[in-house]
C-alpha cells in the first residue's frame, strides 16, 4: 500500500505544483490594480487551468458521464469509406477539428470586450471554456459518434422532438445570416480606404482561381504542392501590397469605400456559392487553412518570446454599461461580447459533422472534443494579450465609431480624455504611418486593432523591424478566414434552404437544379447583404448593433445543443450527473435572454433597439430606414429568445416525463459493435 | 537518402489530413484492400468526387 502511495508521490507533486502556479498567475490578476502586468501571468493562469481540467474533469467525463469503452467501434471503423468515415490519427484529427472550429470570433469578441478591461475577458475565456464550451463540445462529439456522426438538428428531433427539431434548424438558418453580415462587416471595415490591404485580398481570388485550376487540371489532387506556389504568391502580394499604397495611380484603384466594399463582398459571396467548388472555395479553403495554423502557432510562440507587458486597465469604468465601443454593463454584454472563445453553439455543428465521423477510438473523443476547445480558448487569450497591450488611449481611439469620436483626432483626443485616458498630439498620426495606412481612426470592428496589436507582438521578436508589414499580414490573416466563411456559409445556407424549400415545393430541394441554386442563394446572400449594408451605412458604426445579436444568436444555439446534451443524458439514465450540462446551460440562458431583453427593451437608446427607434427624428434623413432597421433587429432577437425558450420547454417536459417514468429512457445509440483497433489491431 | 524521402512522404501524408486534401495513394490502398475486385478512379475522378463532397456538402466546415 505503502509503496503505491510512494510511486504516486512524484505525480501528486507535479498536480499541486500546476496548480500553485495556475493560483498564482489568478492572484496576480486579481491583485494588480492599475500597474502593468506581464501576460505570463495571463498565460499562467490559463494554461494551469486547462492542464487541470483536462487532467481531472475531462477525464471524470470521459469515464464516469460518457463511460467512453475503446472496445465498442467508432463509426470511422465500422463505416469506413475512405471519405468521410476515416478513422484518422488522434492528433491530425485534433489539428483538423481545430482549425474547423477556429475562426474570427475568439479574435474579435475578446478584443472588443476589453473595453471592460482585461480582466473580464481573461476570466469568461477561462471558467467559460473549462465548464462550458469544451464539455459542450465534447459531449455533443460524443453523442454524434455513438450515432453514426447525426447532426444537431437531427438529435434534436429524434430525441427531444420534431418541433425542437424545426426550431433548431431555423434557429441555425438565421444565426448563420447574422454571423455571415457581422464578419463580413468587420473585413469591410479592416480594408475601408486601405488599399494595401485590399489589394492583398483582392489578389487571393486570381490565386485561387489559378490553385484551382492548377489541382484540376494540372496535376490532379496535388493539394499541397497547389498550396505551397499559392503561399508564395499571397506572400508576394503582400510585399507588392506596399508598393501599391505608394503608387498615386494604383493606391487609387484599390482605395474603396464601405459600401462599395459591401457591394463586392456580397457579389463575391453569390459567385462563391454558385461556381463549382473545385474552382473557388476548395483553394481558398485549403490557403485559409494553412495560414491559420501556420499564424495561431507563430503568435502563441511571439507572444512567449516577447511577454508583452499590459497597458490597458485590468477593469475600466465602463463595467457599469457607458461604454463606447459597445453599450451594455459587464453582465451580461461581456459574457455575450466574448462568444466563441469561451462558449460556441457554432462548434456544435461541426462537433456533429464532420469530426465524429473520423474518431478512431471512442476514448480519443475526450482529447478531440475537449482538448480542441481548450486551445480555441487559448487563442482568445492570446486576442486579450493583444489588446492588453495596446495603449489605451489608442484602443479607443481605433474601436470608438467616428459619431461618437468626431472627425479628428484632436476630438477623438476631447472624448478620450472625458474617459480618463490619454491620446498625445500626433500619436494617432505616428501610429498609422508605422502600420502603411492612411488613418487608423475609428476603424471599428475590432481586426484593425487586434492587427496594431499582432504587429507590436510579432515586430517585437525582431526588435520592431517591419510593422507595417506585420499589420498587413494580420490583416491578410483575419480577412482571409473571414471570406473562408462567408464563401462556405452562404453555400450551406443555400443548402439549408432549398432542404426547407423541398418541404414545400419538391424540384426546389433538389441541390443540383440551376434555377434552385441561383434563387436560394440570391435569398441567403441577399439576407446577409442586408444586414452588411446597414451596418456599413450605420452611423453609430454597425458593430454596435450586430456583434451583440451575434453573440446572442450564438450563445442561444450553444443552449440548444446543452439541451440536445441534457435529454440524453437522461435517457441514458445518467440523471446523477446531468448538471454537466444543466449548470453551463442555467448561465448560458440567465445571461443570454437578460442581454437580449435588454437590447430590445432597455430604455438607453444606446442599448435598447425600441428606445433608439423612439429617438430617431421623423424629419431627419433616412428616418423610415432607421427606425425599419431598429424594429427589425428588436423583432430578430425576439425571436432568437422565442425559439430556445420553446426547445427548453419542449426539453423540460421530455425531462420530466422521462424522470417520472410515464416514458421509457430509450437512446437512439447505434448497435454495440467490437472493434478491431483495441485488441490492437 | 531514401529515408529522408520516405519521412518526407509520410509527413505529407499527415499533413493532407489535418488541412483534409485527398489522399490518392491511401485510396488506392482502400480499394485494393476492401474493394479488390472494382476499378479505382482516376487521379482526376477522385480529386472531383473528394472535392464535391468536401465543399459542396449541405454541412458546415467552417465556424465563427
Amino acid at each position: 500500500m505503502l509503496a503505491r502511495e510512494m510511486r504516486r508521490l512524484p505525480t501528486t507533486l507535479l498536480w499541486i505544483a500546476v496548480a500553485a502556479l495556475g493560483a498564482t498567475g489568478f492572484a496576480v490578476l486579481a491583485l494588480s490594480r492599475g500597474e502593468s502586468i506581464s501576460a505570463a501571468w495571463i498565460l499562467c493562469a490559463g494554461v494551469a487551468s486547462y492542464v487541470v481540467a483536462y487532467r481531472f474533469y475531462a477525464r471524470f467525463l470521459a469515464v464516469q458521464v460518457f463511460e467512453l469503452d475503446d472496445r465498442r467501434a467508432t463509426p470511422a471503423e465500422r463505416l469506413n469509406n475512405d471519405r468521410d468515415f476515416v478513422p484518422t490519427n488522434k492528433w491530425v484529427l485534433y489539428g483538423h477539428h481545430f482549425s474547423a472550429i477556429a475562426g474570427a470570433g475568439p479574435l474579435i469578441g475578446p478584443m472588443l470586450a476589453s473595453q471592460f478591461g482585461f480582466l473580464p475577458g481573461t476570466l469568461w475565456l477561462i471558467a467559460g471554456v473549462v465548464a462550458g464550451g469544451a464539455v459542450q463540445d465534447f459531449t455533443i462529439l460524443v453523442l454524434s459518434m455513438r450515432r453514426d456522426g447525426k447532426s444537431l438538428g437531427q438529435m434534436a428531433k429524434e430525441e427531444i422532438n420534431s418541433v425542437a427539431g424545426v426550431a433548431a434548424m431555423v434557429a441555425i438558418l438565421a444565426i448563420m445570416i447574422i454571423l455571415l453580415a457581422v464578419l463580413a462587416l468587420v473585413v469591410v471595415n479592416a480594408l475601408r480606404s486601405s488599399p494595401w490591404g485590399l489589394f492583398i485580398i483582392a489578389s487571393t481570388i486570381p490565386i485561387a482561381l489559378l490553385m484551382g485550376w492548377w489541382m484540376r487540371s494540372v496535376r490532379p489532387g496535388h493539394v499541397l504542392e497547389a498550396s505551397a506556389i499559392g503561399m508564395v504568391l499571397l506572400m508576394a502580394a503582400l510585399v507588392a501590397g506596399q508598393w501599391v499604397s505608394r503608387d498615386p495611380t494604383w493606391s487609387h484603384w484599390f482605395t474603396w469605400s464601405g459600401t462599395g466594399l459591401s457591394w463586392a463582398m456580397i457579389g463575391y459571396g453569390f459567385l462563391a456559392s454558385v461556381l463549382p467548388v473545385w474552382l473557388l472555395l476548395a483553394p481558398r479553403g485549403y490557403l485559409s487553412t494553412f495560414l491559420k495554423i501556420g499564424t495561431v502557432l507563430v503568435l502563441a510562440v511571439a507572444i512567449m518570446l516577447v511577454l508583452p507587458q499590459t497597458r490597458m486597465p485590468a477593469i475600466s469604468r465602463f463595467v457599469d454599461g457607458t461604454g463606447p465601443v459597445f453599450a451594455g454593463k459587464v453582465f451580461p454584454f461581456a459574457f455575450i461580447t466574448i462568444a466563441c472563445g469561451a462558449i460556441s453553439g457554432f462548434h456544435a455543428l461541426i462537433a456533429s459533422g464532420t469530426t465524429p465521423k473520423m474518431v478512431m477510438r471512442e476514448s480519443e473523443s475526450r482529447l478531440i472534443g475537449y482538448g480542441g476547445m481548450l486551445m480555441e480558448s487559448f487563442v482568445g487569450l492570446m486576442a486579450v494579450i493583444a489588446a492588453a497591450t495596446l495603449e489605451p488611449g489608442v484602443y479607443f481611439a481605433m474601436n470608438v465609431p467616428a459619431g461618437t469620436l468626431g472627425p479628428t483626432t484632436e476630438t477623438a483626443a476631447r472624448a478620450i480624455a472625458q474617459w480618463g485616458f490619454v491620446l498625445h498630439p500626433g500619436q494617432m498620426e505616428a501610429l498609422a504611418r508605422a502600420m502603411g495606412e492612411a488613418t487608423l481612426l475609428s476603424r471599428t470592428g475590432g481586426a484593425p486593432s487586434l492587427a496594431v496589436g499582432m504587429a507590436s507582438i510579432l515586430g517585437g521578436v525582431v526588435h520592431g523591424s517591419g510593422l507595417a508589414l506585420w499589420y498587413h499580414f494580420a490583416i491578410m490573416f483575419e480577412a482571409l478566414f473571414i471570406l473562408t466563411t462567408v464563401d462556405a456559409g452562404t453555400r450551406v445556407g443555400r443548402f439549408m434552404l432549398q432542404e426547407l424549400g423541398g418541404y414545400i415545393w419538391k424540384p426546389f430541394g433538389r441541390t443540383s437544379w440551376y434555377p434552385s441554386i441561383l434563387i436560394s442563394s440570391a435569398v441567403i446572400v441577399a439576407g446577409w447583404g442586408y444586414f452588411l449594408y446597414q451596418g456599413v451605412v450605420d452611423p453609430l458604426g454597425g458593430i454596435n448593433s450586430l456583434w451583440p445579436l451575434f453573440g446572442i444568436a450564438n450563445q442561444l444555439l450553444a443552449a440548444v445543443a446543452l439541451c440536445v446534451g441534457t435529454t440524453i443524458l437522461i435517457k441514458m439514465q445518467k440523471q446523477r450527473y446531468a448538471w454537466v450540462t444543466v449548470v453551463p446551460l442555467v448561465w448560458l440562458t440567465a445571461a443570454t435572454l437578460t442581454a437580449g431583453w435588454q437590447k430590445v427593451f432597455a430604455a438607453d437608446p444606446r442599448l435598447g433597439f425600441l428606445s433608439h427607434a423612439r429617438t430617431v427624428v421623423a424629419t431627419a434623413p433616412n428616418a423610415a430606414r432607421l427606425i425599419f432597421n431598429d424594429r427589425l433587429d428588436a423583432g430578430l432577437a425576439l425571436s432568437f429568445m422565442a425559439v430556445v425558450v420553446l426547445v427548453i420547454a419542449a426539453s423540460a417536459r421530455e425531462w420530466w416525463l422521462v424522470l417520472s417514468k410515464r416514458k421509457a429512457a430509450v437512446v437512439n445509440e447505434s448497435a454495440y459493435v467490437e472493434s478491431a483497433y483495441a485488441t490492437g489491431d | 537518402m531514401p529515408q529522408a524521402t520516405e519521412l518526407l512522404r509520410r509527413a505529407a501524408r499527415v499533413v493532407r489530413q489535418v488541412v483534409g486534401a485527398p489522399d490518392y495513394e491511401r485510396y488506392l490502398e482502400h480499394q485494393a484492400a476492401h474493394h479488390p475486385g472494382c476499378a479505382p478512379l482516376t487521379p482526376r475522378e477522385y480529386y472531383a468526387e473528394f472535392v464535391t463532397r468536401r465543399f459542396g456538402g449541405a454541412g458546415p466546415t467552417r465556424c465563427c
